[in-house]
């Protein structure tokens, strides 16, 4: 400890190092990267039971030349992701504050909440089926794009969506690196084939596995991470 | 040392030096440094800018008090529990002078390149 302050003036390259290392070491103290990744997978698990047990709507069905096509409205998973994204940014918000607290900093996660929790509203009120008016976009074999932009205003790439934000506003290139990572394991998606064959009720869990067990490597990651670097 | 030979050249003459336009109360390291935490934290506990920035508390306070008087951060004391917290937050003014701050030192570590480049 000094007890006296260093002389007023100083070389400015150095001042200007100073401000910077003091700039990065507040944001380390505000970063709690893992609590959203495990939040977030813990919420895509949950929404494993809710595809298939939950009730499904059939209707506006087709013949087509290998079979029939039908309009699946998925009602309770709906409804499951609104309020199940809802809570868990609350969730995420409340855990950022107290940490931030404890280690005596504010936080600056808001704009990562509010766009999270804006998204979630936005496409669960606007479902891709309006945004696709053309009904063959399901009924025949659906364009590159057409399934890029569904699968991005999926929840779970509404999580991804979100988590770039929290990278920029953390200036955290290893949770930008890992988002693009996701991104990409959920728009191609990158399931190596797992999970082509389950069709009915389970169809929907390889890739929501698949989705969440990312998000929980993360979580560890981030965690483990956090933790080496606070013994140093 | 200087005499009718040294006159600087045109471009010097025109805009002032960058280091005539520094503000002694922020051109300081210390309170460059809390200004700095404060931009970044929002809100930044007491402790830790001790911490981060190696002062006792009376020497702290002091520089606190000196940002505070010129309106540069606000200071608000509350409780954590049964332990008293002081929270510093930066103001408009403490915001834009930093942001001045920065820009000077960047401008003047242009001029020094440039001077020594020549």
């Amino acid at each position: 400890m000094t007890t006296d302050s260093v002389p007023a003036s100083g070389d400015p390259r150095r001042l200007l190092a100073e401000a910077r290392d003091l700039a990065r070491r507040v944001r380390l103290a505000q970063r709690v990267t893992w609590l959203p990744l495990l939040v977030l997978a813990l919420v895509t698990f949950g929404a494993i039971p809710v595809y298939r047990f939950g009730h499904r709507v059939v209707s506006d069905c087709h013949v087509v030349a290998d079979g029939q096509v039908c309009k699946v409205e998925f009602q309770a998973v709906g409804f499951y992701w609104l309020v199940a994204m809802v809570v868990a940014y609350v969730v995420i918000a409340g855990g950022y504050l107290r940490v931030a607290r404890t280690r005596g900093v504010g936080a600056r996660v808001w704009p990562y909440v509010l766009t999270g929790v804006a998204l979630v509203v936005l496409f669960s009120a606007v479902p891709p089926a309006w945004i696709f008016r053309d009904p063959t976009v399901y009924t025949n074999h659906p364009s590159a794009f057409s399934l890029f932009l569904t699968r991005l205003l999926n929840p779970a790439g509404l999580i991804g969506l979100a988590l770039l934000v929290l990278a920029w506003l953390e200036r955290h290139v290893a949770l930008l690196l890992y988002t693009l990572g996701y991104l990409a394991a959920v728009l191609v998606p990158i399931n190596f084939g797992w999970g082509a064959g389950w069709g009915g009720r389970w169809g929907d869990a390889p890739p929501l596995v698949i989705s969440g067990g990312l998000l929980l490597l993360g979580s560890a990651g981030f965690a483990l991470a956090q933790r080496l670097r606070r013994s140093r | 040392m200087t005499g009718p030979a040294d006159t600087p050249p045109p471009d010097e003459t025109e805009s002032p030096h960058p280091v005539t336009g520094l503000d002694d109360v922020v051109h300081q390291r210390v309170r460059l440094g809390i200004l700095t935490i404060a931009h970044e934290a929002r809100r930044v506990e007491f402790g830790y800018l001790r911490t981060q920035l190696e002062l006792t508390a009376g020497n702290l306070s002091q520089h606190i008090g000196v940002l505070e008087a010129a309106g540069l951060v606000q200071v608000e004391k509350g409780y954590a529990g049964k332990r008293g917290r002081t929270w510093i937050t930066l103001t408009a003014a403490g915001n834009a002078a930093l942001a001045e701050e920065i820009a000077r030192l960047k401008l003047l570590i242009t001029r020094v390149e440039t001077a020594s480049g020549q």
